[in-house]
């Protein structure tokens, strides 16, 4: 074996410490001459996927901000509106240390929470010490708006309301469908939202036939959805994140189970679900936040007698492309993230401040529309002014099919059998 | 020099390492800017002292280590959240929390012990694995403790002590308690390395069936350290991980890369020395810190191959490597 | 109706078993031969994933003919991994090759994430299906079943019969007994450590055979856990005897979900997971060798 030089291997440790230390301090700012918003992003880790929209959605609405907008209007100034982020790894440790330095050494006005409720809570409490706007971008669980934090706004919906709207369409086109199967990923999300379309459905008058859930890194989904098939539902509802998404479509497809509706939650919205299941995925349902279609512009926002602000879908579709600097399309996650940045910038300029107390309370007062569509949080800071909607895949394309007010389609309805899909080879 | 006198220099080497955790303290103090980093580093170095009362005193690695941490979280979060209903419970809800913690740790690493502690080497490693796991998946499965939907006390904490004493435990306090388990940690490691413990672990560690035939009681040393490595970790999770997060996923804590930090940090410092734990937090965190603040995205390109060039260029460990160059002069006392 | 779908599930727990077993064979070959778990496994098998992956959606390749170029694949990593990392670390503490392999996966996982990006991919590839009454098989998974079985049983003739194979098996019984005999052993290590990466990349190959979506850089972890279950249930050491776990546990997964889930109020799915650690933990007292007598 090679022996390196001890005091070469000494001179490189020292070396690589002090530039560590070097890398430390940032110079102090002045008077007020930008408005900064920190990110601990999940870059990579678990949540690399959602945490990479996120972040080039809101790179395209901080982009649409400055070049656009011409900035954030305070005191009859316009400022540049910065972005600031680093990589937390999709872990709880290092979110704490990097919310504390962007607050301390980067001095951000408002911070945006990393990727999932479980990393939003554990860094509250560090929002709340500094006393600084929490926008949780990624985080759906109702709980976190029970805890009493003061800072935190939502601009994504709450998981509890995901198939609520799924539910409400078949009743509506389908009365005599009763059965309905639930099946979703074990964890605090997906519970949440089979919680909400079980009361729901229940509600509605619905029979329940099948509840179960499966574990998260589940390979093999055989044994549930051939229990679920004995059940013969008319309706599927289910999902968890996005490999068990396109596994549970593609496993019923395999174990020959033909519903009227089948409805995934996370996965079947994204344009890779198709990619990897081909026509087994034509007709399969998904709630979604936003979905690329949606018809929200000015004009509409005026209908509802709502402001609008921000970039029209196109032009987010491809500040975003910008942004990441490739050719991938932006699912909800970039959108919610961008609508996250474009309620701060409203909610400041309404407050006409950076203080956070301020800005707080404009938020709370604000309902506002977007191309993500409307925005509306509870003195909570929970969102409840977005609707979700719900988009089916047809032929390769994602149609929206409900709310009325947003659809580009009809539903197809019952979904065609995996057996039709197949001969379509 | 006098017997007492002796006996004390074999304490020594406790300065450097009370020392260090003092001095993090006090940045951290300090400076505006640096507590919360400072209690990311002092969790690091927490871990690695805590995983290292076993693994540098037996040489078994516990694959499965960070269950123990998550039963200390769980134990926390159950006692706050069960007692926030109690009038005027106040600090008494985080003492009975830390019991709690401890004893589900302790109980836990009993039952894992009496299985896993007959196994040797990679067997050993792979039984400890399917602990974590299977405790993970039964929490979930059997759906105790709330199994998946978690448990998630910030209010309770709150209802406890009111909403400034509770942003502050669980931004400070918190991480103070776990600045003092790892010292305590250290303190532990270093009793046991000079005491009985210590030289029947090390007689394990060169040449297990030698040191039973020679009549040194294997087991029961084995054991104490597993134990004690066990209920350190529990401790950990109950601070670290319950009371200044509020609030706990079974996924999130019985997660098996922290059991991998844990292995990462003790062997960069260098395993079974007392010093390596806590300079081996430090390099890690620290490493970890800079790469995101500089290279967000890229970090674990970077650090994977930096790990593999240490594990191969230096496997014993900087302090390790410290000793060898220092041991035999006066200041070796201090490098242990 | 409990026991047809018992029986399907039975069924299905066996194809998937084949699956598992030809999957974790690599495994054990390394761990018998160089005594190094490599907890990388995972990785390798995402390298077999996206193999496969990549030679389907971009050139047309059927999954079938990727197994022989996933073969070569990792048989090209296993020696670089060797020569590069591996041979230094052989005779150092098992803690250093633990992280050594670590590090390895973690690596290929991020090279992969950098160059392919975080999403989930899959692939269509439809050929039919065998409708067996209690359950439906689709022909992908028969071929993966059969596919894991040829490997099993071509490692199985090359282990015994060729002379690398001895060469082997005496590496094992005696290395320094084989040296003197004049076998190479380094070159022996080498080779066993690039067919189980192999084996564990061409495995990955079959898998999605099975599962043809869901694939990502980080799939690997699931598998890894997997895989240790699976190992020593058929004896860490031995190649076959992984295979044989393999179906075991396939099995167990699969069927112990219908018993479980008759007891109200838990989640059995999570449950048939605390079940195979516990099995694990069992046959770890009992009969650590494992459950089969294969050398």
């Amino acid at each position: 074996m090679m022996r390196i030089n001890p005091v070469r291997k000494w001179l490189g440790v020292i070396s690589l410490v002090a530039g560590m230390v070097l890398a430390w301090h940032v110079p102090a700012r002045a008077a007020l001459d930008k408005v900064v918003i920190g990110h601990s992003a999940c870059l990579s880790g678990k949540y690399a996927k959602a945490g990479e929209q996120a972040f080039g959605g809101i790179q395209a609405a901080v982009n649409w901000v400055n070049e656009s907008h011409g900035g954030v209007s305070i005191g009859g100034k316009k400022m540049p509106l910065e972005y600031k982020y680093y990589d937390a790894e999709s872990k709880k440790e290092s979110v704490t240390s990097l919310l504390e330095r962007l607050i301390t050494t980067d001095k951000v006005n408002a911070l945006l929470a990393p990727y999932s409720s479980g990393l939003t809570l554990a860094g509250a409490s560090v929002a709340e010490k500094y006393g600084i706007v929490y926008l949780d971008q990624g985080g759906a669980s109702d709980k976190i708006f029970t805890q009493g934090f003061e800072y935190v706004v939502q601009t994504i919906g709450p998981g509890s309301k995901y198939h609520t709207g799924t539910l409400d369409l078949i009743k509506a086109i389908d009365p005599k469908a009763t059965k309905v199967a639930l099946a979703y990923e074990d964890s605090e999300f997906a519970r949440s939202v089979m919680d909400g379309a079980k009361e729901h459905a229940q509600k509605l008058g619905f029979d329940i036939v099948f509840q179960r859930t499966y574990p998260t890194g589940v390979t093999d989904l055989t044994p549930l959805l051939s229990a679920l098939k004995a059940t013969k539902p008319d309706i599927v509802l289910g999902g968890g994140h996005f490999e068990d998404g396109q596994l549970f479509n593609r496993q019923m497809a395999d174990l020959d189970i033909d519903a009227k509706a089948l409805s995934l939650i996370a996965a079947a919205t994204l344009p890779a679900f198709y990619e990897a299941l081909g026509p087994l995925a034509d007709g399969v349902m998904g709630p979604s936040h936003w979905e690329y279609g949606v018809t929200f512009s000015p004009v509409r926002a005026n209908q509802a007698g709502l402001p609008w602000i921000g970039p029209s879908q196109d032009e987010f579709v491809s500040l975003f492309k910008a942004a990441l600097g490739k050719d991938i399309v932006p699912d909800y996650h970039a959108a919610e993230a961008g609508a996250a940045v474009l309620a701060l910038v409203m909610g400041i300029e309404n407050a006409d401040s950076v203080d956070s107390d301020k800005v707080r309370k404009a938020l709370g007062d604000l309902t506002f529309m977007s191309f993500y569509g409307s925005w509306d949080v509870d003195e909570t800071g929970k969102q409840i002014g977005h609707p979700m909607v719900n988009v089916q895949w047809q032929n390769g394309k994602r149609v929206i099919v409900a709310p009325a007010a947003a659809k580009t389609g009809d539903i197809q309805y019952p979904m065609p059998t995996f057996a039709e899909k197949t001969v379509k080879e | 020099m006098s017997p007492s006198r002796t006996r004390l220099v074999r304490y020594y080497a406790l300065l450097p390492v009370l020392g260090a955790y003092l001095v993090l303290f006090l940045i951290g103090n300090g400076q505006p800017d640096m507590w919360q980093l400072v209690a990311m580093l002092a969790f690091y170095c927490a871990l690695g002292q805590a995983f290292n009362l076993f693994l540098g005193m037996t040489g078994y690695v516990d694959f499965g280590y960070v269950a123990f941490a998550g039963v200390g979280t769980y134990g926390m979060a159950i006692s706050i959240s069960h007692l926030s209903a109690v009038e005027g419970i106040g600090g008494w809800a985080i003492v009975i929390g830390l019991l709690l913690g401890t004893t589900m740790a302790t109980l836990l690493s009993l039952a894992v012990g009496a299985v896993a502690l007959r196994l040797r080497g990679a067997y050993f490693a792979i039984a400890t694995i399917g602990v974590n796991e299977g405790l993970r998946y039964f929490v979930e499965g059997a759906r105790i403790w709330n199994g998946s939907d978690g448990i998630i006390f910030s209010r309770d904490l709150r209802l406890i002590f009111g909403r400034e004493a509770a942003t502050a435990l669980s931004t400070f306090w918190a991480d103070v308690l776990v600045l003092l388990i790892a010292a305590l940690a250290g303190v532990v490691t270093l009793l046991f390395m000079r005491s009985k413990i210590g030289y029947a672990l090390t007689a394990l560690r060169a040449d297990e069936d030698a040191a039973k035939v020679m009549g040194v009681n294997v087991t029961k040393y084995k054991i104490m350290a597993f134990i004690t490595s066990a209920v350190f970790a529990g401790l950990l999770g109950a601070t670290a991980w319950a009371l200044k997060l509020t609030y706990v996923y079974p996924p999130d804590v019985f997660e098996i890369h922290y059991t991998v930090e844990a292995i990462v940090i003790v062997m960069l410092g260098g395993v079974g020395t007392l010093l390596g734990p806590l300079v081996g937090g430090l390099v890690y965190g620290l490493s970890k810190y800079w790469l995101a603040v500089t290279l967000p995205g890229f970090q674990l390109l970077i650090f994977a191959p930096l790990l593999l060039v240490i594990v191969v260029l230096f496997p014993e460990g900087l302090v390790g490597v410290l000793k060898k160059k220092i041991g035999n002069r006066p200041l070796g006392k201090f490098i242990v | 109706m409990l026991g047809e779908q018992l029986l399907g599930n039975l069924i299905q727990g066996l194809v998937l078993g084949c699956v598992y077993g030809a999957a974790t064979m690599g495994l054990s070959l390394i761990f018998g031969v160089l005594r190094v778990v490599n907890v990388g496994h995972g990785a390798f098998i995402m390298v077999g994933a996206f193999t496969a992956l990549l030679l389907f959606n971009v050139f047309g390749i059927n999954p079938i003919l990727a197994v022989p170029v996933a073969l070569l694949i990792g048989l090209g990593l296993g020696f670089a991994v060797y020569y590069l990392v591996m041979q230094r670390l052989v005779q150092a503490p098992e803690l250093a090759s633990l992280l050594a392999t670590f590090g390895v996966g973690l690596l290929l996982e991020e090279t992969v994430k950098q160059v392919f990006g975080s999403e989930f991919r899959g692939y269509y590839w439809s050929v039919g299906q065998l409708d067996l009454g209690v359950t439906v098989l689709p022909m992908t998974k028969l071929y993966a079943c059969v596919g894991s079985v040829l490997v099993a049983v071509l490692l199985y003739i090359w282990h015994r019969k060729t002379r690398a194979g001895r060469a082997l098996r005496s590496v094992v019984e005696d290395a320094e007994g084989a040296r003197v005999c004049g076998v190479n052993v380094n070159w022996v290590y080498a080779m066993s450590f690039a067919i189980g990466i192999g084996l564990t990349v061409l495995g990955g190959v079959l898998l999605t055979m099975f599962i043809p979506v869901g694939i990502n850089p980080y799939m690997g972890g699931v598998y890894t856990l997997k895989a240790f279950v699976i190992a020593v249930l058929g004896g860490l050491a031995s190649p076959y005897g992984a295979f044989f776990g393999g179906l075991v546990f396939g099995i167990i997964e699969n069927g112990s979900y219908t018993l479980l889930a008759t007891i109200e109020g838990v989640e059995p799915f999570a449950l048939t997971r605390a079940l195979s650690f516990i099995m694990l933990l069992v046959i770890l007292l009992i009969r650590p060798t494992g459950l089969f007598k294969t050398k």
